[in-house]
């Protein structure tokens, strides 16, 4: 994909914070299965650690990183925090573990409702401990 | 997947026998410079975050595209804050960038959240009306925390109420975001808020996810 700049050339200013995210992504951009995760999705990884060998997607050493980081609940927040990797990237790789079933969402977008009073209750006290 | 169930058997590392973590959101908004990330830095540990975003008409002039005129994305650093509640019961802050072109992100920070902090400062007050208006639109809970900056004349938090023009159920309040129980009492107020609003069928319900 040629850059379509006034020379054609690539200079390096063109090497963006978007070119070198996006690199560990192929150059792919969107989500494998269009779905969107939230920055407080929690995902979580399925089936044990080792029976990744031979799959070509995540021998890619980001893919291993963030399977690692799944094997407890984990969110997409935290997942971009320890890899330093922008978030975009990381739903971009989530998306990939969760298409082969490595991966899978325990909970996409926080519930649209209140949590319920418990829950509310529970935050109270837990801030209030602090 | 031949994952077999863990019926004891195996060393764990099937996923129904974790707990479910619970993730919510509480955003921090404010104008620029009004203490958001001091807020956030008092109660938790700050964690930086990496966002790309697309840019927006509200970016032109601002970034500078020449040399990238394919770009349409720009990285945006912010910070998050996490507050663990329970083992499997996690607060995040996050503060919401306060300047007229990052307002892209918001929706999609505002999404699910339980609801806002909006730092004020009396310096600089209108700073918060597009904050304040944001979360009144979409019905998302929200307190306003009036930082008290050591060289800024204080103000009585009604006196503030009433310069923002705030609804009686919208709770107003003086903070120091350098103080961790001046933070607390700040998010414990918001949360009681919601806690008192009932179970209003109300919030985010006419929001739509980002597109």
């Amino acid at each position: 994909m040629p850059p379509d700049g006034r020379d054609g050339k690539w200079v390096r200013r063109d090497l963006g914070p978007v070119v070198r995210p996006y690199a560990v992504t192929g150059g792919r951009t969107e989500p494998a299965d269009g779905e969107v995760l939230d920055l407080v999705a929690v995902v979580v990884a399925v089936g044990n650690d080792s029976g990744a060998g031979d799959d070509p997607i995540r021998q890619t050493p980001e893919h291993r990183k963030i399977l690692r980081l799944c094997q407890r609940p984990v969110t997409v927040a935290d997942i971009a925090s320890d890899t330093a990797l922008p978030v975009g990237v990381v739903r971009v790789l989530l998306a990939d573990l969760i298409l082969e079933e490595a991966v899978r969402v325990v909970r996409n977008r926080p519930a649209v409702q209140l949590p319920g009073n418990d829950v509310l209750k529970e935050i109270l006290n837990g801030l209030r401990a602090l | 997947m031949g994952s077999a169930r863990s019926d004891g058997t195996d060393g764990g590392g099937d996923a129904d026998d974790v707990p479910v973590l619970a993730a919510h959101k509480i955003l921090i908004a404010g104008g620029f410079g009004a203490g958001k990330t001091t807020l956030v830095s008092a109660i938790s540990e700050v964690r930086p975050l990496l966002t790309e975003e697309r840019l927006s008409s509200a970016g032109a002039g601002l970034d500078d595209l020449r040399g990238v005129a394919g770009k349409t994305t720009t990285t945006v650093a912010m910070d998050f804050g996490r507050i663990t509640i329970s083992e499997r019961l996690v607060l995040y802050l996050f503060g919401v960038p306060g300047q007229e072109r990052f307002w892209f992100m918001w929706d999609e920070l505002a999404y699910g959240a339980l609801g806002a902090v909006v730092l004020a400062d009396v310096r600089r007050l209108r700073d918060c009306f597009p904050s304040v208006n944001y979360f009144e639109t979409r019905s998302l809970p929200f307190v306003v925390a009036i930082n008290c900056f050591d060289d800024a004349r204080r103000y009585d938090p009604e006196e503030v109420r009433v310069a923002l023009d705030l609804d009686p159920g919208v709770p107003a309040l003086l903070c120091d975001a350098r103080q961790l129980s001046s933070v607390k009492n700040v998010l414990t107020t918001l949360v009681e808020s919601i806690s008192a609003e009932d179970q209003n069928p109300r919030r985010m319900a006419s929001a739509l996810p980002p597109v």
